[in-house]
């Protein structure tokens, strides 16, 4: 197992810059998550990682190598593939023992460590099949399984899961998660779906054209996000913005008047004041939204549409504007369309950010 | 019959007369006419002229003997020649791909006069380009339309030139319907350049070569422009004559139908013998 470092990593297509020149540590045995939206340039990264793509500037080091000149084979990671990139014409057991017996190791060694990865992976029973007679979770399995027989020092996943269905994706989260504590790998894993972030982590990498937005464990990203896109991105269902208005500042405290709102005032703790009728705005998750009794001097919105999830439900108000209202209640209220509901955001729980997207603290 | 599927075959009906006239009547015709002995008028059913004269007719034999030849040699050195082009046309270092590509599709296009023309002239013994170089490095000349090796020799290599681009263009296709992932997962096993080679792109490509071998099979089977043109219809002494060849002198010189039909049906039978053989070897055995 090792490290990773990106150093000032950069990339071009000709004179289209897809990265930015990234800075990042992955310490040894960490699940870093690469997210962003599509097009943001996770898959380039991850690629340049493993030496498919060139890098254009920079390096990267694996352990205490720099692998920047290396070809693919010898950096010592292993990629699973979206598409699964399974050998067409081999069978199960094949497709994994291929490396290996290619570059002649051992045939007891590679049976052993096909054995096991079967066994890890529940592919017993598969082993003489051929990708085409499998399903899309055991096509997924057994590149992973291609990945640990090669024991390398650090695994990297491009969106693993994407082609799976929901109910799939789940069970094969739980079982990347739970192969990641076993096997006490380096695992970089991209995805563009928060949810798999979120869960998977043990850190986050925001990425947003071609720039690393934020870096940060998931509760960090989710409770003290730097850019309302980080803020935005992070959390489901996704974050409220309301445009505001900076009044007076007292006590750690800057008042904003909601402007689509009847200027109601919300107070969220900055270190100092800003300048007073600044443009800003206020996020704040569906979740932190206090809705009903709760939220005494709040102010009132319309539900147009209510998803009741039995647990919550979500109330959306302005559904036909481009930026919804979500109130998120779990106080078991019987809402419905056209329900005058008050809300209020929790103190604390609101975010700043100025017209630039930058968080204000 | 429903008045929908009437309009349906009323449009579909020149397409039926022709093929029924001029591709299934034939086939049917010559069925027939090779159980029947035309050697001289009225013609009259006797299979052991046309049937039984083919199992025992030494130049039949010849024929075959130079058609089979051609083929063990040709067909696998142009489908090994068509692997690599299509692999060069398939590299990212090429440049001007589309010409290239086009360039070595060519041939299949130029007309059989025209090829067979140039391919004389080249090979001409006295001032033929391929002999000067031959002779440039020191060698005897070679007499390529006299000397019976040299000009099957010729054959073969004019066949291989006609058809090789054609046979790669296919590969080409096949070796593109390879996702390129496959790859990159093959490098990242540290599999090398010449092993994703063997064990994937080849094994990957067997359909395809299977079909091209199929195809030059059967194209090497009714064998005819290049002995015809090249070589003097077969020449020397019958030494290129081909299947195809000799079934045109036996139909159109000696205007002896009836053993040509059952010369056809042989030709026709052994090329699907073949092909079935082809197939059934390089079936998937899983
Ligand atoms: N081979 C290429 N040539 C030119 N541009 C590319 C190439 N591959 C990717 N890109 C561009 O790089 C950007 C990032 O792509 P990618 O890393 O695949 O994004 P993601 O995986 O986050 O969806 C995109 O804008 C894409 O159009
Ligand atoms: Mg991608």
């Amino acid at each position: 197992m090792a490290s990773v470092t990106l150093e000032k990593v950069a990339k071009s297509y000709g004179s289209h810059k897809v990265i930015h020149g990234a800075d990042l540590n992955v310490k040894d045995g960490e699940f870093v998550v690469f997210v962003g939206p599509s097009g943001c340039g996770k898959s380039t990264l991850l690629r340049m990682i493993a030496g498919l793509e060139d890098i254009t500037s920079g390096d990267v080091s694996i352990g205490e190598t720099r692998v920047t000149d290396m070809v693919p084979g010898d950096r010592g990671v292993a990629m699973v593939f979206q598409s699964y990139a399974l050998y067409p014409h081999m069978d199960v057991a094949r497709n994994m023992s291929f490396g290996l017996r290619m570059q002649g190791n051992d045939k007891a060694d590679t049976d052993a460590r096909v054995g096991n990865a079967s066994v890890v992976l529940q592919l017993k029973q598969l082993l003489a099949r051929l990708p085409k007679q499998l399903s899309g979770g055991q096509r997924q399995r057994v590149a992973i399984g291609r990945a640990i027989v090669r024991k390398p020092q650090v695994f990297l996943f491009d969106e693993p899961l994407s082609n799976l269905d929901a109910e799939l994706r789940v069970q094969m989260r739980v079982e990347i998660a739970r192969l990641h504590s076993e096997l006490a790998a380096t695992m970089i894993y991209v995805t563009h779906d928060q949810t798999e972030a979120m869960t998977l982590a043990d850190r986050i990498v925001v990425l947003r054209d071609g720039n690393i937005e934020q870096v940060g464990s998931p509760l960090e990203l989710y409770h003290d996000p730097d850019t309302a896109f980080v803020a935005g991105f992070i959390g489901s269902p996704r974050m409220n913005f309301l445009a505001g208005r900076t009044e007076n500042w007292a006590d750690g405290l800057q008042s904003v008047a909601l402007v689509n709102h009847g200027d109601k005032i919300v107070k969220i703790p900055t270190r100092s004041a800003l300048a007073t009728g600044e443009e800003v705005t206020v996020g704040v998750r569906p979740e932190h939204l206090l809705a009903g009794k709760a939220a005494v001097g709040g102010f009132a919105i319309t539900a147009d549409v209510v998803e009741h999830l039995g647990a919550t439900t979500y109330i959306y108000a302005g559904a036909r504007s481009e930026n919804p209202l979500i109130v998120a209640r779990t106080d078991d209220h019987a809402d419905t369309v056209g329900d005058q509901v008050t809300i209020l955001p929790q103190v604390g729980k609101a975010h700043l950010f100025d017209t630039n997207g930058m968080r204000i603290r | 019959m429903r008045p929908r599927s009437l309009t349906a075959f009323g449009f579909l009906a020149p397409y039926l007369l022709i093929f029924a006239s001029f591709w299934l009547w034939p086939i049917i015709y010559s069925f027939y006419l090779s159980f029947m002995s035309t050697r001289r008028l009225p013609w009259t059913f006797n299979p052991k002229m046309t049937w039984g004269r083919v199992v025992q007719d030494p130049a039949f034999y010849n024929a075959l003997e130079n058609t089979l030849t051609i083929l063990a040699i040709q067909v696998p050195v142009m489908l090994f020649l068509a692997t690599l082009l299509a692999v060069m046309l398939n590299s990212t270092l090429l440049r001007a791909r589309g010409l290239i590509r086009f360039a070595f599709f060519a041939p299949v296009v130029i007309g059989e006069a025209a090829y067979a023309a140039v391919f004389r002239l080249m090979f001409n013994t006295e001032f033929g380009v391929i002999n000067k170089v031959i002779e440039s490095v020191g060698l005897p000349p070679v007499e390529w339309f006299s000397n019976p090796d040299a000009a099957m020799a010729l054959i073969i290599m004019a066949v291989t030139w006609r058809w090789v681009g054609y046979n790669a263009i296919i590969i080409l296709a096949g070796l593109q319907s390879i996702p390129q992932d496959v790859y990159e997962a093959a490098t990242l096993d540290r599999v090398s350049p010449r092993q994703q080679f063997l064990y994937i792109t080849l094994p990957l490509l067997k359909p395809v070569i299977l079909f091209c071998l199929v195809l030059s099979v059967i194209g090497s089977m009714q064998l005819f422009a290049e002995p015809y043109l090249i070589t003097n219809v077969g020449g020397p002494g019958g030494a290129t004559e081909t299947l195809g060849l000799y079934l045109y002198r036996q139909a159109f010189l000696n205007l002896n139908f009836g053993y040509a039909s059952a010369v056809a049906y042989t030709i026709a039978a052994l090329a699907v013998m073949i092909s079935a053989l082809n197939l059934w070897i390089g079936r998937d055995k899983t």
